[in-house]
């Protein structure tokens, strides 16, 4: 998120050696997947591959049982020698500090390198204010966090146990707790604070006016989205209508519903507020839209909705990732079965003017299947009211 | 509650250690109704669970950092879940279902609190048994059920469940909208039911065996922080698991006989379902009001276990032992106020949000005490380095790594866009996988003797944690980077997008970091079957401790000590007390034998001991201390 | 807590299995509170209620398990007084009563499947009912169960201490399982329009 700006420099040399052993153990990997597909007897290349790997592992378990018997001669002959046996305590208080500084250098790496390969910052209004908040709790936590660890590895090795020295008894202090109470509690109100107010900010915006509504309907597994047509107004839906046809159930009894447009793309205008109407026909599906910082769950029967203001168009985001290729994307980001990790829709931020002539080229809702299919079901009307009706008498 | 109106003394009376009943192999190792075998029971059994649902983990980071590589191996073992040797994108969903279920229900609740709390509870309190050992013995047989029909569902023609842990409906009410929303689903909840029930009848007993079963001078101020932490667990599940029963049963409803609770409006595959005005969101209530208590379940006898280990190996007392108390009653008590933290993008009512968003930050400040207080007790400690001692380090270092992120994640604002991406796995990998998973091996370490009569080999120790502690920060600390890029959670491949496809190196650097560590606990699972058997035998109080278990025999008998149980005089903490000989005075020495180390803090309570310790002092003027 | 200052070493355990039973009704009064207020969620978020008069039924046979409930502290107060056939003799009607409960539930159902308010039903507020109704009566028969027990012990002349052990261990249950029911009867009829 926000690390593109906190972080602006990379460790290169580094990652070049760990690429290399990525692709050491993946060529490794492969090999008995590739020998499987050319040979003919495929289950004995199959099991050479994987006795490979066992016996690999058997060597290694026998290399560490020698080494333990090595040790534990060593520490004999020791003590019978009247030497001193091997002082673990001591050699852990290393591996301490050596961890330490491993640690703190690799999550160093891992900010730099892998920090700077998540999202960039915010497309959006809110958004703005979602990664302001994400920067003051992220400079926060990696204080304490490295505070703590260093604190907690640099006593292991400082306190290292030894005959010599005995422990400080030291059972409590009422003063230095009640610090360190208050001090989490003061910074936490903080964050709770500032956090409520973004919060309520991004949720509470009923205020903001000249929406542009699109209704985002999930199934399984693909989002249908439908556009308002020139009223500027969604028709009503009732899910009982849905047919192979008419896919998300539009009631064309709604006169609002008569120029409903249909697309396969998100096009959005820039600097609009955007008003996605959701909901999802199967099981629960979730809209999320990072680059945004939008995501909301699409829940049957239960219609959510998330109001959004893009800021950059496509184009712009392009240039500033320096990727040509780039695309907005809306996917869904709550379980809903075997296709859920392929469930994206492209999102494009165009300006004003590209979108109006986007969106009068978007072919209607009604279209010819739809009225041939509602006609035929106008003739057979008395007889299904006729149904009804028994219905209710029962 | 009045007590007994008669007092049944006598009534029975033949001792616990003349009564010699023949027991037979059945009654000993497979019925027994003796809390230190249920101990042992539990521990197997949640061992085993957990190298299951490892294997299971392995499998699946096999297909995140190879998705499209075909493993003929994998269509050889798993046949038509795998066709062609790669893992079909529903099963990859089961395994991680079956995954996530086993290692939080069946690993870190009942292997972890059945055990330590069967094993502990009766002997750091001082009784002969739990309250109701036969309650005991049916606690762990309903565990060992439900694991077999958990397990079996992989027999199920169409896989086992496979819409998370979670199983939110309506994906798990729906067989047509998922193969493993069918049969597999319904072994799913009733091994969950059968799974309640343990965990219900194991934590009756332990609340009820704390409150009053403690031995002689055991009052709650003098009881170790593993009890107090077992303790409030069994209290959590007690009041959530019900709950869940609630939410279970409205489901199994649902499925079952065409309700619609949690249904409502939809077309499944073009076709409308006659369910309507259902609410998926209640399910979410009633499954979270068990599911956030729950990983305080996983994570609290953890924190317990950690406590003693850590004051124990530093020869220190554990700093501040009423705040780590208080704090434990904290997080018990917020725990059930918080569990809307995981539905702030469900479309709820926004102040809602909100609120939910303040309880859980609270949550965070007990926490942090109880960070602060484990480094103070470290601090000018005397460190003796036991592979425990280590786990239990590690485990504050996980909980520091992990409680961190939980302030991102709490944080309504920031969840729109953390929401189930895998900073949420790195998370709760860390602060409550890995962490619990450290707390109990520590506690396997610590008090393997006590189980088993023997030592566990130091060295084989040392390798298992290091090589797990480092492997599980590699395999869960670059999660959180691919999650700050959107990238979601229970997605079979990240093929299909070319902004995720660029994490393909780091999913396999994460994936053979996972076997890493996974080969790892072959070092802890040999030296634990070797020294079950062949091991050192240990000394009656190994590791220089002063809780009530090391003063019981080594050998198990029935009622645990022969004749009367030990009094308790003092706090379990006491460690390198200046002026004491030994830098450890057990819980059953009085302090009138400890004149030299007593302190007036001592006598809180205790008049006439304050008296007779003013007095001593007056003929032993101070002498200055010998350095 | 008072149990806590147990400290003669009790052998059968009395006290600290009776504590269990206690703890059984915390975690059983949670499941009703679950199911209750998973009610309310759901009636409060779709805005449908039951909407239906409840049936009289509920009326008689709330009267027949409080009066089941009085039968029961007779039968108490008789085992202490050691008068065992009147405990037999009402400890028999407190089970009948009991029985008579569950088949006027079951008779309940009936009706309301005659008003047309059926389990399976798009208003799950009326599906509520049944939920309700039916966990309860998996309590009574669990209770009936406890009661059954402390019948045979009278019987079978067990020593009096466990006689009023098992007379307390169910009373203990039977009287939460009729206060449940009544939490949840006037639970449904606060919101029967
Ligand atoms: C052997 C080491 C482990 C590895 C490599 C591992 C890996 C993973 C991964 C990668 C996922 C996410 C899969 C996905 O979203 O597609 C996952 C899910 C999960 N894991 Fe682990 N895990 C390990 C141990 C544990 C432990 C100790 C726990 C105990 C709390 C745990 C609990 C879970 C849970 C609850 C889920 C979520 C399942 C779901 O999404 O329904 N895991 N694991
Ligand atoms: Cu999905
Ligand atoms: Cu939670």
């Amino acid at each position: 998120m926000a690390f593109k700006n906190i972080f602006k420099f990379k460790t290169l040399s580094t990652a070049v050696a760990a690429m290399l052993l990525f692709a050491t153990t993946t060529v490794m990997a492969e090999a008995p997947a590739a020998a499987a597909a050319t040979a003919d007897d495929a289950s004995t290349t199959m099991w050479t591959g994987v006795g490979y790997y066992v016996l690999l592992f058997v060597l290694l378990a026998t290399i560490v049982g020698i080494v333990g018997k090595i040790l534990r001669v060593y520490d004999l002959t020791a003590q019978i020698q009247g030497k001193k046996a091997i002082n673990w305590n001591n050699i852990m208080g290393v591996l301490c500090i050596v961890f330490l500084l491993a640690g703190l250098y690799g999550s160093y790496w891992e900010f730099t390198e892998q920090g700077t390969m998540s999202l960039p910052a915010a497309a959006s209004i809110h958004g703005v204010d979602l990664d302001n908040m994400f920067s003051v709790t992220f400079i926060i936590t990696v204080i304490v966090f490295f505070l703590t660890q260093i604190c907690l590895f640099w006593f292991l090795f400082k306190y290292r146990g030894s005959d010599k020295r005995k422990a400080y008894f030291y059972p409590h202090n009422n003063t230095i707790e009640k610090i360190w109470t208050v001090i989490p509690a003061i910074v936490l109100t903080v964050l709770v604070i500032t956090g409520f107010f973004t919060w309520k900010k991004i949720t509470n915006t009923t205020e903001v006016k000249g929406d542009i509504n699109i209704d985002v309907t999930g199934h399984q597994f693909a989002w249908e989205l439908r556009y308002p047509g020139k009223d500027g107004k969604l028709g009503t839906k009732d899910y009982k209508l849905t047919t192979g046809t008419n896919k998300v159930g539009v009631d064309f009894k709604d006169k609002n519903s008569l120029d409903d447009q249909i697309a396969d793309t998100l096009v959005v205008p820039v600097h609009k507020s955007i008003r996605l109407n959701i909901i999802a026909q199967d099981v629960i599906h979730s809209v999320y839209m990072p680059h945004f910082r939008v995501q909301i769950n699409a829940v049957p029967g239960l219609p959510t909705y998330f109001k959004f203001t893009p800021t950059l168009t496509t184009n712009e985001m392009r240039a500033k990732v320096e990727d040509p290729k780039f695309e907005y994307l809306l996917y869904c980001n709550k379980i809903c079965g075997g296709g859920h990790y392929n469930m994206q829709k492209v999102v494009r931020v165009v300006s004003q003017a590209e979108y109006d002539g986007w969106v009068a080229a978007q072919k209607p809702y009604f279209n010819d299947a739809l009225k041939k299919e509602l006609k035929m079901a106008d003739a057979k009307q008395p007889k299904a009211l006729g149904q009804n009706r028994l219905a209710l008498n029962n | 509650m009045s007590t007994l109106a008669v007092h049944d003394h006598g009534v029975e009376s033949h001792d616990h250690d003349h009564e010699h009943h023949h027991d037979t192999f059945i009654s000993k190792y497979i019925f027994s109704m003796d809390h230190k075998m249920i101990a042992k029971q539990f521990l197997i059994t949640g061992i085993t669970m957990a190298v299951i649902a490892m294997v299971l983990s392995i499998l699946f980071r096999i297909q995140l950092a190879y998705p499209e590589k075909t493993f003929p191996l994998l269509e050889t073992l798993l046949g038509h879940f795998a066709p062609g040797g790669r893992l079909a994108p529903e099963f990859y969903l089961s395994l991680v279902t079956i995954h996530g279920t086993i290692m939080v229900f069946f690993v870190l609740t009942a292997g972890l609190s059945g055990t330590f709390s069967n094993l502990l509870i009766p002997l750091q309190v001082g009784a002969r048994d739990m309250a109701s050992p036969f309650l005991n013995m049916l606690s762990y047989w309903f565990f060992f059920l439900a694991s077999v029909i958990m397990l079996s569902s992989f027999m199920v023609q169409k896989g086992p469940a496979s819409a998370g842990w979670t199983i939110y409906p309506p994906l798990s009410a729906l067989p047509k909208a998922m193969p493993g929303s069918g049969e597999g689903m319904t072994l799913w909840l009733i091994s969950m039911v059968l799974f309640v029930a343990s965990s219900l009848m194991g934590g009756i007993n332990y609340v009820s065996t704390v409150l009053n079963m403690r031995t002689k001078g055991m009052d709650l101020w003098k009881m170790p922080l593993t009890i107090w932490a077992f303790f409030l667990t069994a209290i959590l599940g007690v009041l959530a698991f019900p709950v869940l029963v609630a939410g279970v049963v409205l489901l199994i409803f649902d499925r079952s006989f065409g309700t619609s609770f949690y249904l409502s409006e939809i077309v499944v595959q073009g076709q409308v379902m006659p369910y309507e005005g259902g609410s998926p969101i209640l399910f979410q209530h009633l499954f979270w009001f068990l599911g956030h208590p729950e990983v305080y379940i996983v994570i609290m006898p953890a924190l317990g276990i950690s406590s003693e280990i850590i004051s124990t190996n530093s020869r220190k007392p554990i700093f501040g032992y009423h705040a780590m108390v208080y704090s434990l009653i904290g997080i018990s008590v917020l725990s059930f106020i918080v569990w809307g933290h995981h539905m702030f993008v469900t479309g709820m009512n926004p102040f809602l949000g909100g609120v939910f968003m303040i309880t859980t930050l609270i949550i965070a400040v007990p926490s942090a005490v109880k960070t602060f207080n484990y480094l103070a007790t470290l601090w000018r400690g005397n460190i003796r380095f036991t592979p425990a001692m280590l786990f239990a380090i590690g485990l504050v270092s996980f909980f520091i790594s992990g409680g961190l992120t939980g302030l991102f994640l709490g944080n309504a604002a920031l969840d729109i866009n953390l929401h189930d991406t895998y900073f949420v796995v790195a998370h709760f990998h860390l602060v409550m996988g890995s962490a619990a998973i450290f707390g109990m091996l520590a506690g396997v370490y610590h008090w393997f003797p006590k189980m088993f009569g023997r030592l566990m080999d130091e060295k084989l120790g040392y390798l298992h944690f290091w090589l797990t502690f480092i492997g599980a920060y590699l395999v869960f600390f670059p999660m959180h980077f691919m999650g700050l890029d959107g990238v979601p959670r229970r997605y079979y491949a990240f093929t299909e997008f070319p902004s995720m496809a660029r994490w393909l190196s780091v999913n396999v650097f994460i994936t053979w970091a996972a076997i890493l560590s996974a080969l790892a606990q072959v070092a802890f699972l040999f030296n634990f079957i070797y020294s079950i058997f062949w091991g050192k035998k240990t000394t009656q109080n190994p590791w220089n401790s002063n809780t009530l278990e090391w003063t019981a025999p080594i050998e198990h008998i029935h009622g645990n000590w022969p004749g009367e149980i030990p009094t308790v005089y003092r706090w379990p903490y006491d460690y390198s007390k200046p002026g004491a000989a030994e830098d450890f005075i057990p819980q059953t020495v009085p302090h009138s034998q400890t004149m030299s180390s007593n302190l007036v803090h001592d006598f809180e309570d205790n008049e006439a001991g304050l008296a007779a310790f003013h007095e001593w002092v007056k003929a032993n003027p101070p002498r200055e201390e010998v350095k | 807590m008072m149990m806590a200052q147990l400290q003669q070493e009790d052998k059968l355990n009395l006290a600290p299995k009776k504590f269990n039973m206690w703890i059984f009704i915390f975690t059983s009064f949670m499941f009703f509170a679950a199911l209750t207020s998973g009610f309310i969620v759901y009636s409060g978020g779709s805005g449908k209620g039951i909407k239906i008069i409840l049936p009289s039924a509920f009326m008689y046979s709330t009267a027949v398990i409080i009066l089941s409930s009085v039968t029961f502290l007779i039968a108490s107060r008789a085992a202490k007084q050691l008068q065992f056939a009147k405990q037999r003799m009402f400890l028999w009607i407190t089970a009948f009563l009991g029985i008579l409960f569950f088949c006027i539930q079951v008779y309940a159902w009936k009706i309301l499947i005659d008003m047309g308010v059926y389990f399976i039903n798009p208003n799950a507020s009326q599906s509520f009912i049944y939920v309700f109704t039916s966990m309860h009566l998996l309590h009574i028969l669990a209770g009936l169960g406890l009661l059954f027990n402390a019948l045979s012990g009278s019987y079978k002349n067990i020593p009096q201490v466990k006689n009023l052990f098992r007379m307390e261990f169910a009373g203990i249950f039977w009287h939460f399982v009729d206060i449940i029911w009544i939490y949840l009867y006037v639970f449904l009829l606060l919101n029967q329009y």
